[in-house]
Formats: structure tokens, sequence, C-alpha cells
């Protein structure tokens, strides 16, 4: 699937499925907590629903929202022969509601949906405690309707990038894992992978200089440390400008693709002699 | 320990296991140990990096607790000597010897047996106020846990009777969110079918939502240097109570940062001392304002809201590094949050000229400032605290 987990990250996803419990990963921006939500569709041949998250995000964007034209259109046709309660039951049928991610993914057959709340981080509060329900017995009540059970538990993963602390009450909810950056093996099987039409010394280049630049002494020199989204990024441009070796010029002009901080950018400069040194012999 | 599990002990052995975690401070209850007992028997125990992995999905909810997991794991596997020995230190007569150090402060303390809680004792001294060793950093870092004494009956009715009387008008925002009601503004759909059905689907009379308003996330900068010792106890728990109802992010500081979130979560003035207490490591030093920002810059970059947020620093400027440094970290505050407001209480010595050079940056720098000459009586702040929010 082109999704390279270690085991650690394997057993909390197989556990997630087993004990039918949602999965919260948290972890840098660029570790790959989008793209394991794909990769589990592809491999479970499940649909992939998403759910982005953002501030002021309402239940008619997330759940369901009633299709108040054709309620109105229905409301004219029936008003002279159907008394006001026969009316309301008309016009509150399952026909007139539109389904947003959290309730397709409750009505999803057998074998269910992947659900993917993204960036749940960026919600307000409030939507935390309405996702309570749904996280925890999979169901979602419409008043109108009644409680609407899942067919299937459909597989929901939810992302942080941790821009504040959620609420425990949704963390009891859930299993949880840390991403962590990948170790430099790990990220040379995904570069190669991702990027194969780059060359094998460029590679290897590439994922030991982006290690380097993610641990000690380099890393605080850093407001944010590029990860496994911005290396793939890299790469690929490196093999647009087709780059052989790195040399500290070509790293200057392609800084860009790493680092979104002036700053960041600047701080690299002074660093990049001792980041392109070639590994000592062992 | 945990390899005990075919012979049938597993249960009892991760009982164990999640009691020592919990006295480390993670949030696990029963409803989560009984998942890590379904989590183990699906995962197995032969390999102890899933056994791992499987208990860690389960018990663990936070980054921060990934590491004290880390340590209690391994010290329970690597040495199942140490884990008789620990197990036995559970239980209450037993008196074990104290496992070797070099683990986190929190971990060490969950492999120990609790002390009993008469051994705790508060202490409840007046300091003096040191001022010579406010002005001067001097050779070595002055380090000394707070002493904050809880709130007396007569101070803790003092502090709720001026949030009452005071009250903070807190910034407010429009928020994303509606609430029904008003006329203009959105139209609310729902509301306005289901009030056309009782009128025989005639759409007599419409509905309408209004964006509400939420208060704005507050920052709040507390100086507890030598020169603010004095005022650094009720002006926190003023703080703590004025600022309940409110998102906020509180760190303190003397000669570096430190996180009070915590201790401000805890409802009670007193809780919230004593955890201080512990927090604070250098109470009534020196000011080091600069590398202050600097640490909430690097470390706690992620409090402050989508630049929404409203900074309220309370500190006298007397800052001891160099200028520059502190202008360019009020830049970066500048350029992250919406207000920066200094509440300035003038204690500066007469005549001492390189302590201005902090107040000079900072009063160049925020967006609104108020000194008060008076910083006697806790109405005088509490009345300064107010004037300065409306100006957000």
């Amino acid at each position: 699937m082109g999704y390279f987990a270690d085991r650690r990250l394997a057993t909390a996803v197989f556990l997630a499925l087993k004990l039918g419990r949602p999965l919260l990963l948290e972890g840098d921006p660029g570790v790959g907590k989008t793209e394991l939500a794909k990769a589990l569709s592809q491999l479970l041949g499940r649909e992939l629903i998403r759910l982005q998250c953002y501030d002021g995000l309402e239940l008619r964007e997330a759940l369901y929202e009633w299709n108040h034209a054709a309620q109105l259109i229905h409301m004219r046709a029936a008003q002279n022969r159907a008394s006001s309660e026969e009316l309301e039951k008309e016009v509150y049928q399952a026909k007139y509601l539109v389904r947003r991610p959290l309730l397709r993914a409750i009505e999803t057959p057998r074998p269910g949906a992947v659900l993917l709340i993204d960036e749940v981080d960026r919600a307000d509060e409030p939507f935390e405690a309405f996702l309570l329900e749904y996280l925890g017995e999979y169901q979602v009540t419409i008043p109108e309707l009644g409680t609407i059970r899942a067919r299937a538990t459909p597989l929901t993963l939810l992302t942080s990038n941790r821009t504040r602390d959620l609420n425990e009450a949704v963390k009891r909810r859930c299993l949880f894992h840390w991403l962590d950056f990948p170790d430099r093996d790990r990220e040379l099987t995904i570069l190669n992978s991702k990027v194969p039409e780059a060359p094998e010394g460029l590679t290897e280049q590439v994922a030991l200089f982006v290690s380097r630049l993610r641990s000690q002494p380099f890393a605080d020199a850093f407001q944010r440390r590029p990860g496994l989204a911005e290396s793939v990024e890299w790469a690929k441009a490196l093999v647009a400008l087709d780059t052989l070796v790195l040399d500290p010029e070509v790293v200057q002009t392609t800084a860009g693709v790493l680092f979104k901080h002036r700053e960041d950018v600047a701080a690299l400069t002074p660093m990049l002699d001792k980041l392109l040194a070639p590994e000592p012999a062992h | 320990m945990l390899g005990d599990a075919r012979s049938g002990k597993l249960p009892e052995n991760l009982l164990g296991f999640g009691r020592m975690l919990r006295r480390a401070g993670l949030p696990i209850d029963s409803s989560r140990m009984t998942l890590a007992v379904r989590a183990v028997e699906l995962v197995g125990v032969e390999r102890r990096g899933d056994l791992k992995a499987a208990l860690e999905a389960v018990l663990v909810s936070r980054s921060q607790d990934r590491e004290v997991f880390d340590q209690l794991f391994e010290a329970l596997f690597r040495n199942p000597e140490l884990a008789k020995q620990l197990m036995s230190q559970l239980l209450p007569k037993a008196q074990g010897q104290t496992p070797p150090t070099a683990r986190k402060p929190r971990a060490q303390e969950a492999l120990t047996v609790p002390p009993p809680p008469s051994a705790h004792q508060k202490r409840a001294q007046e300091h003096e106020v040191k001022w010579d060793a406010a002005m001067s950093m001097g050779g070595g870092e002055r380090l000394k846990n707070a002493d904050f004494s809880s709130l007396s009956a007569s101070e803790l009715k003092l502090v709720e009777q001026l949030v009452r009387r005071i009250p903070m008008q807190m910034p407010t925002t429009q928020s994303r969110r509606s609430r029904a009601g008003g006329r203009g503004g959105r139209l609310d759909w729902p509301g306005s079918t289901q009030q056309a059905m009782t009128c025989g689907g005639e759409w007599v009379d419409l509905r309408w939502r209004q964006r509400r308003r939420v208060p704005l996330p507050l920052l709040l900068l507390v100086d507890i240097s030598g020169s603010m010792e004095r005022y650094a106890r009720l002006l926190l728990a003023f703080l703590h109570h004025a600022t309940a109802d409110v998102p906020r992010a509180v760190y303190c500081f003397g000669s570096r940062l430190s996180d009070l979130n915590e201790a401000f979560r805890l409802r009670d003035a007193d809780l919230m001392f004593e955890q201080a207490n512990v927090i604070i490591r250098d109470y009534a030093s020196g000011t080091r304002l600069a590398a202050s920002l600097e640490t909430l810059r690097e470390q706690h970059r992620r409090q402050l809201v989508g630049r929404r947020t409203v900074v309220l620093m309370v500190t006298d400027g007397l800052d001891m590094g160099r200028p520059e440094r502190l202008e360019r970290e009020l830049d970066w505050l500048k350029a992250q949050t919406r207000r920066i407001l200094w509440l300035n209480p003038l204690l500066r010595y007469e005549g001492y000229e390189p302590l201005a050079a902090g107040a000079q940056v900072l009063s160049k720098k925020v967006h609104a400032s108020l000194p008060i000459h008076n910083l006697t009586h806790l109405e005088a702040l509490a009345g300064s605290i107010q004037r300065l929010m409306r100006q957000a």
C-alpha cells in the first residue's frame, strides 16, 4: 500500500479493529497520520470518509442537515391535503436528510467504513462533546428520527497536532498512539517507494540529512522540524533539478521545501557543513 | 511479572501495573484496565514489543506520559527481581529498598512507597523581601522553592469579594458558533421549517441565528522574582479566581519560566498554591524576562491560539538580560498574539539605571500598559487589571 508501519503502530491498529475502539493518532505534522487512514482504507477495502475539522465546525457539517429546499417544496405541494401532524411526518423523512461524514460512516454497510476525523484539535470543545456519543457507542441521535446505530463498526481514526489538549472524555474512549518520526532505515524505504526515480545515492543522502536535522544538536535550532512529508517532497524536488549528490548550494536553493519559516532557513546555513558531512566509517 | 500471564495471573499482574501507572499520574480507570486485559489476551505475551505496544495504546493517552510508561514497563520487564521487590512494596506493610535513580521523578515516585500523609507538612512562614538578591543576578542562580502558605479565611474572603465587586470584563470575540434568536444575521432554516409546520406549512415567522461571543484565550505571565515576592501570592490568588471561567494559560517567571497550568486547573486556591510551591523553583530570584519568553517560544508555543490570545504580563520589567534579546522575544510574542497588556507595579529602585532598559523595551512593544504606584492593596491591583482589560 506504500505505507510502512512499524510493529508498534501495527499493534495499535490491530487492537483498534479487534476492540472496536477509535484510535487517536498524535504526532508532529508530516509523520503520516492522515496517510495511515488512506492506506488502511485501501488495505481493508473499506470506503474512506473524511471529516476535516476546523474551528466552529457544526452539527450540520459533521452529521446531518435537512434539505430545506426540498422540504419547502414538499410542504407547498402537500399544504392543502394534509393536516399539520401528517405534514410534519412527511417533511421529516430520511429522504430529505443530507448525510454528512459521521452519518455516512454509520450507515455504511459491512465491512464498514474508515472514518478519518482529521485534526480534531482544530475543532472547538463543543464539537468534542458532541463526538462523545459517536465515539463511545457508534451511534448518533437525530431528534426527528431517533437514534441511528452503526450497521458495522467503522474503523475510526482521529488525528491531532496537539495545538491544544483534547478533552479527557474523548481520550478515554480512544486508543492512543504517538507517531514518531521514522528512523533512518524506514525513511529510506519510504523515500525509495515514494520517489523511485531518485538515484540511490541521493535518497540515502536525503535520509541521512533529514534524520540529522531532526536529532540533536541541530533540531533545537529550528522552530519546526521537517516531517516525512517534507522529506518526500524534497527528494522529488531534487530529482526535478537533476541532482545526483547533495551539496551546500543545492540544499540552500531547495531549503524552502523543508522549512516554512524564514528563520529556519537562515538557521540552516551555518550548519550545512556538519549536516552534509559523510558518515564516519564504523 | 507480566510473564506469568499463562498461569492465570494476568489480570492480577496487570492491575498492579495499572495501579503503578496511576500513581505516576496516568489517568487510568477500571474500564481502561478491563480493556488492557482484553488487549493482552488478543496480542499475547510472547513478544515483548507487541505486549508493550498494546499496553501503551490502551493505557497511555497523553504524549507526555509515554516516557513514564516506558520506564515503568522496562523496570518491570527487565528485572524480575526488582519487580518482585516492587510488588512487595505495593503491600502496605513491606519496607523495601528504594530502586536505583535516574528515572523520571514521576516514575521514581510511583515506584516507591507513598509517604504517609502526616509526613507532609506545610511551612507557613513569611519571607523577608530580599532586595539585594533581586537586584543582582550575581554568580550563581539562586534557586528557591516558593513557599506560598495557604490563604487564611479572611484573605480568601477578600479575594472572593474583590472578584465579585470588581468584575473583569474579559475581551471577547465573535465565535463561529451561533445561537438561535434575534433578528437579522443568518436565517435559522431548521427553526423556521419547524415554525412553518405549526402554521400549516406557511412561512409566517422567520427564525434567525446570531453569532455567539466567546472570551478570548488569556495568557498570564506573572513575575515572581525578588522584587515582586511580596505580592506574588495574593496576585496569583486573585488571578486564579478572577479568570476561572476564561480559557487561560498561566506561567510565572523569575530567572526561568514555570508552567502553572496544572496548578491553576485546580479549583481550590490552597491546592493551587500547594502545587505551585512544588513547581516554582526560582522564587524570589532575579528576573530574566527574555530568557523566560524564549522558553515560552520554544516549549509552549502551542498555548498561543491563532493570534487570538490576549497576554497579561505583570512585571516590573527589571530584566537582567540584554535589551535587544528582550526586544526580539517581544516581537515574536506580539506577532503571535492579539494584545499584550502590561501591568507595571513601579517597584524600581530610584537611580538603578540598567534596570530601566527592560522596562523601556516593554513600554515600546506592548499594546497597552498601566503603571500602578501603590501595590500595597490588592484592591488597587484588581482595579488596575480591570482597567487594563478594558483596553484589550
